[in-house]
């Protein structure tokens, strides 16, 4: 079933857009189709929320559109640009200048700080050190951890590394931020600040967001809800617009 | 290169503080192995290669039958007009001393016994300034003045301590030396025993007899000497020296010091091969543990790795980063280890210890371990590039995993 565009994107191109998808894994002999003929178009702007029972095809959606990993069949677009492709350089290259990524266990580096977490992705695309702290400073404050910038991860509670995570993700204005269960290690009221969070940081950084996610509360609050069951996409529903605002 | 990946790298390593201490000291451990293992051979190369020059002189002129044929009469193949040619070779600014040399062999009787000696006819005030103590003087006194022993009173010999003992010779005793002069008869010379030696060697202390140059050339009937001793300023003079020398006089053959050193080869040959085999075992085992080591952190680390794949590092800049973790750690080891071979080294200065004599020798010698710049630099290079390649070659697979299956790593 093909998916409607979000109300808000209306006449604007899409950010990632995959076209006939198909990926299949090999466990020894068998071949488990993960994916079979996804269309999919996400929005600048626009949370689109992934979600499925375990094995429907959410995680591989998120990995295809984070270019982590290159589809059997079917192409991916970034901004128009096909990039469905197995070269891993040009890959990552995208992923550094054009993703964000927020993980359910947040992944941080342990060894670095706070504000060293939130540079990386700008020391990586080769932002000046001036700027980079400028910006870091930004969107730490912009995520309420500024106290916490020299803070080691393990001294934060699960909420505020997820902050953390987000303010990686988002530091660099990336086009595309891919989140795979983000609140699924959070109690509700931190879960909640952590999607107000992403709605405001995504929303004033024009950046759009791909969730895979069990969570109702996170998918009210998504502009879009694509409900996935075996490799195939089975509903797509937009969510009110106040619930957006 | 950044020094970002440099701090990143850094951090890393003091994730796990007792295991980077563990690979640090084995490095360290390896590194002062290796360091005094080489500045002791490097000091005994230089002890032996002192002595060899000592004894022969830097460099040595002789006819080129000298070093290549067996002589059928004694001194067939020496040197006659040893004056002039001395005189030539003084002119050289680097040349610091000559000294003739007469090697004969023969019989040294007591009266009631005789016994094979070989013996050495030398200029013996300008043999014992230039070359310094290089004989234990176990009783008498060393041989003096300029030679010329023209009366038997006025002949001296000094002996090798094995010899004199089984002369049952003292300073003072009479002996007589009989040899077969050049022209093949045999000739007898009363001489009196000046003093009595050791050169460390039992052997050679059984046979060996210093005279000076004029009694041997009267024992000898001749005026020729067999080379001559050529004694520069400094060492690293030799081959240039030689080349000179040999240019002048091209009708001679100019050797080296090392050319005659044979025990000196053949110790530099050995301990190069005990003490290279050694090397290379450290630096097996220090690749291990640094190995081990990043084997154990990348693999913790497999998915944090995937991570930063995700955010777009390249696997070359993941792969540098992890082979600077492995420099600080080989770095770490390489420099503490210099620093316990340092210690070491003066240590032995300050406080002697004493060898036991080795195979075929009857003195000790101290243990002191050179402390070579060239060495340090060398090994330490090495303990760090090791270090490098052992953990970019061990993190090469791991960050070039699908970024997919990296961060399904638990």
């Amino acid at each position: 079933m093909k998916n409607p565009p979000a109300v808000s994107a209306v006449n604007t191109a899409p950010v990632i857009e995959l076209r006939g998808v198909h990926k299949t894994y090999r466990l020894g002999a068998h071949v488990v189709p993960a994916l079979q003929g996804i269309d999919l178009r996400v929005y600048p702007g626009e949370m689109l929320a992934l979600t499925g029972p375990s094995g429907s095809g959410k995680s591989t959606i998120l990995n295809l559109a984070g270019l982590i990993d290159s589809p059997d069949a079917g192409e991916i677009l970034l901004r128009g640009e096909r990039v469905d492709t197995r070269d891993e350089r040009r890959a990552a290259l995208l992923r550094r200048d054009a993703l964000g990524f927020v993980f359910q266990s947040f992944n941080l580096v342990p060894v670095m700080t706070v504000a060293d977490n939130v540079d990386y992705p700008l020391f990586l695309i080769g932002v000046p050190a001036a700027e980079r702290k400028r910006r870091v400073a930004e969107v730490l404050e912009s995520v309420g951890l500024q106290d916490h910038a020299k803070h080691r991860p393990d001294a934060l509670s699960g909420g505020q590394r997820q902050r953390v995570a987000i303010a990686r993700a988002l530091v660099k204005r990336p086009k595309l931020v891919i989140a795979d269960e983000p609140t699924a290690s959070l109690d509700s009221r931190t879960a909640d600040q952590v999607l107000d969070l992403m709605r405001e940081r995504g929303h004033a950084e024009g950046a759009a967001f791909v969730i895979a996610t069990h969570d109702h509360r996170l998918t009210r609050r998504c502009d879009r809800i694509v409900a996935l069951l075996d490799g195939r996409i089975t509903e797509t529903a937009s969510e009110p617009t106040e619930t957006r605002q | 290169m950044n020094l970002q990946w440099l701090k990143f790298a850094l951090l890393n390593t003091l994730r796990n503080r007792r295991r980077s201490l563990v690979t640090v000291s084995i490095a360290a451990l390896g590194t002062a192995s290796i360091l005094l293992a080489g500045g002791f051979a490097i000091f005994t190369y230089d002890a032996l290669a002192q002595s060899s020059a000592r004894n022969t002189g830097h460099l040595i002129v002789g006819k080129p039958e000298q070093f290549t044929k067996d002589e059928a009469t004694p001194l067939e193949h020496g040197l006659d007009d040893a004056d002039a040619l001395k005189a030539k070779l003084l002119a050289d600014p680097d040349v610091r001393a000559v000294l003739p040399k007469v090697e004969f062999s023969g019989l040294i009787s007591n009266g009631d016994k005789s016994t094979v000696m070989m013996a050495v006819g030398v200029s013996p005030d300008d043999e014992f300034a230039i070359k310094g103590p290089f004989l234990t003087i176990k009783a008498g006194e060393v041989l003096s003045g300029g030679g010329g022993g023209t009366s038997a009173a006025s002949a001296q010999v000094m002996l090798g301590e094995a010899l004199a003992r089984s002369l049952s010779a003292k300073p003072g005793s009479s002996l007589t030396l009989l040899a077969s002069t050049t022209d093949g008869a045999l000739n007898a010379m009363d001489v009196q025993v000046k003093g009595i030696f050791s050169t460390g060697v039992p052997e050679i202390d059984k046979r060996l007899v210093y005279t000076d140059v004029l009694t041997a050339q009267k024992l000898l009937n001749t005026q020729r000497v067999s080379s001559l001793g050529v004694f520069l300023n400094r060492m690293d003079l030799t081959l240039p020296a030689q080349a000179r020398i040999a240019a002048a006089q091209p009708q001679l053959t100019v050797q080296t010091w090392v050319d005659q050193a044979t025990f000196y080869q053949g110790v530099k040959a050995l301990y190069n091969r005990i003490f290279g085999a050694l090397g290379i075992i450290i630096g097996v085992i220090v690749v291990f543990v640094v190995t081990n080591a990043m084997a154990m952190a990348i693999i913790e680390r497999t998915r944090e790795i995937g991570t930063l794949r995700a955010m777009g590092t390249l696997p070359g800049q993941l792969l540098r980063t992890l082979a600077l973790e492995g420099m600080l750690l080989g770095g770490a080891g390489a420099m503490a280890g210099a620093l316990i071979a340092l210690a070491t080294s003066m240590a032995l200065y300050v406080f002697p210890v004493q060898m036991p004599p080795p195979p075929g020798r009857s003195t000790g010698y101290p243990l002191n371990v050179a402390m070579d710049p060239a060495l340090y630099a060398i090994t330490l290079v090495l303990m760090v590039g090791l270090a490098m390649l052992a953990s970019a070659w061990i993190a090469r697979k791991t960050v070039h995993l699908p970024v997919v299956n990296a961060l399904a790593h638990t």
